[in-house]
């Protein structure tokens, strides 16, 4: 009797530890099959990467562990189908979780299925158990060695000048052996007639040096190399191609434009709308660099100029121009306009400012002078396709120019000096 | 003997002469300066050194030439922000887009109706202004996977890559109302900055419209 009891209690007991169990280990739950593994990675990264990683806190919490942390699995159906209802109900860790988080809602995703959102927390699992793997910094040293590999310029250049030198000096110790040889072979007596003239031949240094032939081709060297440089130095006045002044921010147009592949007019807003194409006013920056790469100097710059404070994600209001210094200085005497070239005309950036995606520090590529501007506008063809504007002064250019002439830039008035100078 | 000396003093006319060539730092030397520099104030090139270019002097007030700051302004900038609740129209007479940058103003925006029709000239533009302003982060299809949300790698050192950039084809996304993509661009949400002072708003309806557009396929 007492044992059939105790027996009963146990078995009691015993279900109540098998149900309580079910409920706390409810991760247990969460699947380890690689398909279904798969298709939470393919949800995750379609809908979830934006603002969730396993390891890493952004603009929503670290999902690693959130299956023993989060109330329970029903409670984060619940949530990503709908938080802003979890949030109404007054729901403590939802209310607590949309606080921390500067209250962004998550978005709902009303239509996942219960299968949806388990194979999505199995990919999580499946990553969050995974080893970690090296930080991120120490992949960027590596790479750092690896860029440097091979002989440094600076060193290359020593070596040149080092071999330079041995070779001047044994120009020298060769030239004070054969005087020596030569004071030696004199003073013998016994030499014949013969080797007498091969050792005092005529033509010493001295005398290919002062001949006239030698003189003409020095004198006309030195005469064509000077003026070629008088000629390219001329030329060069009045003009500042290859001007690469050092901006007070190190900014970066080959990372920027050409390895991120940022539209030149996403910052230069102004390129398709106005005369100028503008420096991009630091709000731009702050697109992104409000949240990366903060800890950069360069980037602190930024920061200092708009009197942002880090720390708070704040604006002090101390704000102090940023003097970036200008690199294609037109002529006041010269009018040019950006929109008219690269919205009407339909230019791309790169044909009068060169490959500007591959320049670390930005240079003046182009002349920029008046027989330069002139000789794009003889070249380059009006698209007048599909423009009613053109319709009548295309017929008549064709009726004067023949009948598959195109209509040039110098032909509506590209060359008229009162368009660019007034 | 004076075939060297003419030699030598030529050599070094084209010596100095080759000082002139831009370069680095430098500007370059200027023929005729004050032809160069405007008297008028400058947007992009302030000059605030009072005694730049006194050599080429033509002016009688005491400051060099090439002097070019607006003394008044803060800094001596030439540029002036505009004046306070002064409001721009564009062509079609709107006047500013008035939405708040709240969950408030996100859930009115919702209820915007686009001004343009999805006629193939506007998609057309959309998809022009699209790749200028959203393809770097968003990607070409909207797929989330620009080069700026990828990361890059330049000379074999990883540069970083720009967190909670919107898969625009996601389910999460399907839903949107153009007035929302609207008012997202003006304000930014989440990681995403505020793109107003960039796009236009004729330009925000045209990209919302395109957006949807990507949607669809």
């Amino acid at each position: 009797m007492m044992n059939e009891k105790i027996s009963g209690l146990l078995k009691f007991h015993l279900l109540a530890l098998l149900v309580l169990s079910s409920f706390i280990s409810f991760s247990q739950d969460i699947s380890k099959d690689a398909a279904v593994i798969k298709a939470g990675e393919d949800l995750f990264n379609g809908n979830c990467k934006s603002c969730h990683r396993v390891k890493q806190k952004l603009v929503g919490p670290a999902l690693a562990g959130v299956y023993d942390r989060a109330p329970s699995i029903d409670w984060i159906k619940g949530w990503v189908r709908n938080s802003a209802k979890v949030i109404a109900s007054g729901d403590k860790y939802g209310v607590a979780l949309y606080n921390e988080y500067n209250k962004s809602q998550m978005t709902a995703f009303t239509s996942y299925t219960d299968d949806q959102i388990m194979s999505i927390l199995a990919y999580v699992k499946a990553e969050a158990d995974k080893p970690d793997a090296p930080a991120p910094g120490t992949q960027v040293a590596g790479g750092n060695a690896g860029g440097q590999s091979g002989i440094p310029s600076q060193y290359l250049d020593v070596i040149l000048g080092g071999m330079f030198l041995i070779l001047v000096l044994m120009l020298v110790i060769l030239a004070l052996i054969t005087t020596a040889l030569k004071k030696y072979l004199n003073e013998k007596k016994e030499l014949s007639e013969e080797d007498r003239e091969v050792v005092n031949s005529p033509y010493t240094v001295g005398s290919v040096v002062r001949s006239p032939g030698f003189i003409f081709i020095v004198v006309f060297v030195v005469a064509a190399i000077s003026f070629k440089t008088v000629i390219d130095g001329l030329y060069s006045i009045g003009i500042q191609q290859g001007y690469q002044p050092k901006q007070p921010i190190a900014f970066s147009h080959k990372l920027h434009a050409g390895a991120y592949e940022i539209n030149c007019k996403y910052c230069h807003t102004g390129a398709m709308k106005g005369k100028q194409a503008n420096i991009p006013s630091p709000n731009i920056c702050m697109n992104c660099h409000s949240q990366i790469k903060q800890e950069s100097p360069e980037i602190q710059k930024i920061y200092a100029a708009i009197g942002y404070d880090v720390k708070t994600a704040s604006y002090t209001g101390k704000q102090k121009p940023i003097e970036w210094v200008r690199i294609h200085n037109l002529p006041d005497l010269a009018y040019f306009n950006h929109s008219q070239h690269v919205n009407v005309g339909g230019i791309e950036c790169q044909t009068c400012h060169g490959p500007i995606e591959e320049m670390e520090v930005v240079k003046q590529y182009s002349l920029l002078t008046m027989g330069w501007c002139i000789d794009c506008h003889r070249k380059t063809n009006v698209n007048n396709e599909g423009n009613a504007y053109y319709d009548k002064l295309m017929q008549v250019h064709q009726a004067s120019n023949g009948k598959n002439s195109k209509m040039k830039v110098e032909d509506i008035g590209g060359l008229e000096c009162s368009k660019c100078h007034y | 003997m004076r075939l060297i000396t003419n030699l030598f003093i030529g050599a070094s006319v084209a010596g100095l002469l080759a000082g002139c060539k831009a370069g680095g730092d430098y500007q370059g030397l200027e023929y005729a300066p004050n032809m160069y520099h405007s008297v008028a104030y400058e947007p992009l090139s302030q000059i605030t050194d009072k005694d730049a270019g006194t050599f080429t002097n033509a002016l009688d007030n005491g400051r060099g030439e090439f002097y070019n700051s607006n003394q008044y302004n803060p800094y001596n900038m030439n540029m002036r922000l505009p004046v306070a609740h002064t409001v721009r129209r564009n062509a079609y007479g709107w006047t500013p887009y008035r939405g708040t940058n709240d969950s408030t103003g996100l859930r009115l925006a919702n209820k915007l109706v686009n001004p343009f029709e999805a006629s193939p000239a506007v998609l057309e533009q959309g998809k022009v202004l699209f790749e200028t302003y959203c393809k770097h982060c968003h990607g070409a299809k909207g797929g989330g996977d620009g080069k700026v949300a990828q990361g890059v790698k330049i000379d074999g050192v990883d540069h970083s890559m720009y967190p909670g950039v919107a898969n625009l084809r996601g389910d999460a996304y399907k839903n949107i109302t153009e007035g929302h993509i609207f008012h997202v661009i003006t304000y930014g949400k989440g990681l995403m900055g505020a793109h107003g002072s960039q796009v236009s708003e004729e330009d925000r309806w045209k990209i919302a419209k395109y957006v949807k557009e990507l949607q669809k396929n």
